[in-house]
């Protein structure tokens, strides 16, 4: 009776419950009505992706906002559907995301890049030409010294939506405890060296240039250069980078770190970032883009400041640099069509709202100056109040655009401004080295033009 | 629990009638096939995971490969090219440099902490957890704070510093100070898990090896040098082992340098696991970095297989 009880019970049980088949089949059945449509997400590509790194909760919401705003009008009257992807700001800017996924052939439908970046992907052949999908008029809105190195053979394959030039920021009160005044801003490059002297004490340092290295770094000396007279290439496409100019340059950026008026390192996450440099007292003057204007808005809201634009060195001539990021679409994606007609639509159509919305990106949202002749128009209320009025009327006249290059000749000269700034190596010694570097490369290149 | 036997007429308990499934494998056999199986996932994991990038990556190094999808064959062109490459050559000097630095210092103050906490108590408990904290840290922090805690003039060490009458000390931007302040930062954030790994040896020494000892007379000192370095050979081979394949190309390594100095100032902390990441996705030279990562292995497989015949797998021999 025993046994038969306990048989019967155990059949029972297996009628029950579900057997192994009946479990596995109702776990595929979950599985594609809940977990299959993000696994196969990348396959229904149904929208195009947006890589960028202004992500929400990010440090200043206003920009995120406006890439939102800009998507939500986008889908709002459109089939095709536009996806934002937020990368964070380290894996984009010299990180491995984007290259990863494009050497995967993952790529993003359209994404983002600064013009120091745009023959990596452009000599890579994964640019859309943007051209036949902007009218005449706003192709020659775009300013021709911002556009120049996003177009190869008269055809545009970037549209910027900010131009961020570089200058000098100052501490107001830093100024008034040294005994300075507006009339000791520094005009000169040894006046910048003797006013940062003054300024440096046993907790704060003069003035700051970036040290750590990468493209960057590159960015901010290359003004520094041209206003010596210096440049990297000859009109016959060999190295200029061994003169006297660009010998001088690398002098002034390692004279300011062996006097110690200027730190070896800068805190937060680099010469870029105001609020823990210039905000916290760290250093009294700061080598840093028009961006700052919004950083320190945002950041440090009470902290008192001035703008100049950079000094030259003697009989040398003012020139800033222009730099800034551009909407960019993949050849190779998804859908190559819609993603040209989303950058146009959103910054080289003034029918469909484009100006607008750089006006708003480079006053709202950003500080920056605008690339296109009707958004400097337009916006001439906001870039002609405040710290803008200096950039609009000072700065940004003497801009030249940010150069773009191939990676070695980055890293020549990278590594020369890294030998001379922080290890003491002869200027001249160093320039000759980077322009051997330079010249052997140029000798076999096959890309893009190098501007 | 069910009771799978069967009363037979007799009364007598008797196994149930076996289903005839062939001839029966012996014991030893299917201890083996058990262990294969066992063994099986990470085996077949590491062949699809490890191995087979390994071998793709050795061969994408006679390659020239744009990132963009286009491979060229180059044959050795990527070698020959490594040979003339005076950074390449600065960032294995780099790398030599803190391999014999930080693997002796990981030892040495691993097995010391293993030795300070080995007792048990409340107190060591707390030691240790202390200790291994570190290690549960993003190491996007660590590098975050410690350079706020070594920056120049204001930081925390320049601070303490100058209380003490010396200047300040760009400990990560000047070349001279950077490898080693990194150094010793790994040092501080490894520590922990090799003081793990050495009170485990520890633990695994019978006591009673060092009541006899110092019955006979040896003192700490003797009992140390006779008693726990032999025994614990096989745990100091795995300690080196690892802490040298950490150092060459660990990623705590690589995110310490990436956070904190870039490989920066002046390619003093530019390692060749740095460097081989800025040609690959920095300067899309794909071919190029698989080349030097090829080569990287090879270097750590040669010194994995001396350590191995020295130590034969790490049975040292002694007098």
């Amino acid at each position: 009776m025993v046994e038969g009880s306990n048989t019967f019970a155990t059949r029972r049980n297996v009628r029950r419950g579900p057997n192994r088949r009946e479990v596995l089949a109702t776990g595929v059945a979950a599985a594609a009505f809940t977990g299959f449509p993000y696994v196969s997400r990348g396959y229904a590509a149904q929208t195009l992706k947006f890589w960028q790194f202004y992500a929400p909760g990010g440090g200043v919401p206003s920009q995120e906002k406006w890439y939102e705003d800009v998507v939500k009008d986008w889908n709002n009257s459109h089939d095709v559907k536009v996806e934002l992807v937020y990368v964070p700001n380290n894996a984009y800017m010299d990180g491995t995301k984007l290259p990863t996924a494009f050497a995967s052939g993952a790529g993003p439908d359209l994404f983002i890049i600064s013009p120091g970046d745009f023959l990596r992907y452009y000599n890579g052949g994964v640019l859309l030409d943007l051209t036949p999908f902007m009218e005449q008029s706003a192709r020659d809105d775009f300013l021709p010294n911002v556009i120049a190195n996003r177009m190869v053979g008269g055809k545009i394959y970037g549209l910027p939506y900010e131009v961020e030039p570089m200058a000098m920021y100052y501490s107001v009160d830093a100024f008034k405890e040294a005994g300075l005044t507006d009339n000791d801003i520094p005009k000169t490059w040894e006046e910048l060296l003797s006013v940062a002297k003054k300024l440096t004490n046993s907790k704060r340092f003069g003035v700051l240039f970036e040290t750590n290295p990468g493209y960057y770094q590159n960015f901010t000396w290359y003004p520094f250069l041209w206003e010596a007279g210096g440049d990297f290439q000859t009109k016959e496409g060999k190295s200029a980078f061994n003169t006297p100019a660009t010998v001088s340059a690398l002098k002034f950026w390692q004279d300011a770190i062996n006097t110690g008026v200027a730190p070896r390192k800068p805190l937060g996450g680099g010469a870029w970032d105001t609020v823990p440099n210039l905000g916290s007292g760290y250093c009294a003057m700061q080598n840093v883009g028009i961006w700052a204007i919004a950083q320190l808005r945002e950041g440090a809201p009470n902290f008192k400041y001035g703008v100049f634009k950079l000094p030259t060195p003697p009989g040398g001539k003012y020139i800033t640099i222009g730099g800034g990021w551009a909407f960019v679409a993949n050849r190779k994606g998804w859908n190559p069509k819609a993603a040209g007609e989303f950058i146009a639509w959103s910054l080289g159509s003034p029918k469909d709202g484009s100006v607008g919305r750089i006006v708003d990106w480079c006053t709202k949202a950003k500080s920056d100056m605008p690339p296109t002749k009707s958004a400097l128009d337009a916006g001439k209320a906001a870039f002609e109040s405040g710290f803008l009025k200096i950039f609009t009327n000072d700065i940004y006249p003497g801009a030249r655009a940010e150069p773009r290059m191939p990676p070695p000749v980055y890293k020549a000269i990278s590594d020369a401004i890294q030998a001379c700034q922080l290890n003491g190596q002869n200027p001249a010694q160093a320039a000759k080295a980077a322009s051997d570097q330079i010249d052997a490369f140029l000798s076999g290149y096959k890309g893009a033009p190098i501007l | 629990m069910q009771d799978r036997s069967a009363k037979t007429k007799e009364g007598v308990h008797a196994r149930a009638p076996s289903i005839d499934r062939g001839p029966r494998l012996s014991n030893r056999a299917r201890e083996r096939i058990a262990g294969y199986l066992f063994v099986a996932p990470d085996a077949i994991g590491l062949m699809i995971f490890v191995g087979g990038p390994m071998i793709l990556s050795l061969s994408l190094g006679f390659f020239s490969v744009s990132g963009f999808g286009e491979y060229t064959f180059v044959g050795l062109d990527n070698y020959r090219r490594m040979a003339g490459d005076p950074l390449f050559w600065g960032s294995l000097q780099v790398t030599i440099l803190y391999v014999v630095a930080l693997v002796p210092l990981l030892y040495v103050v691993g097995l010391g902490l293993a030795l300070l906490v080995q007792a048990n108590s409340k107190f060591n408990t707390v030691l240790r957890t202390l200790l291994f904290m570190p290690q549960t840290v993003s190491l996007v922090v660590v590098g975050l704070v410690w350079q706020v805690l070594l920056i120049d003039k204001i930081g925390l060490f320049n601070q303490l510093g100058s209380a003490f009458g010396f200047g300040s000390i760009s400990w990560l931007g000047d070349p001279r100070f950077a490898l080693a302040t990194v150094i010793a930062i790994s040092v501080w954030f490894l520590m922990g898990f090799y003081m793990l790994i050495f009170l485990g040896g520890l633990q695994d020494i019978p006591r009673e090896y060092y009541e006899a000892a110092r019955i006979d007379g040896a003192g700490p000192i003797q009992s140390f040098f006779k008693i726990t370095l032999p025994l614990l050979s096989p745990t100091s081979f795995f300690v080196l082992l690892v802490s040298t394949v950490t150092a060459v190309c660990g990623s705590q390594t690589f995110d310490l340098i990436y956070i904190m100095t870039k490989g920066g100032p002046a390619n003093s902390t530019s390692l060749a696991i740095f460097y081989i990441y800025q040609q690959a996705f920095l300067f899309n030279e794909y071919g190029y970095a698989a080349a030097m990562a090829s080569v990287l292995v090879i270097i750590l497989m040669a010194i994995t297989v001396l350590m191995f015949l020295l130590t034969r797998g790490g049975r040292f021999t002694y007098g």
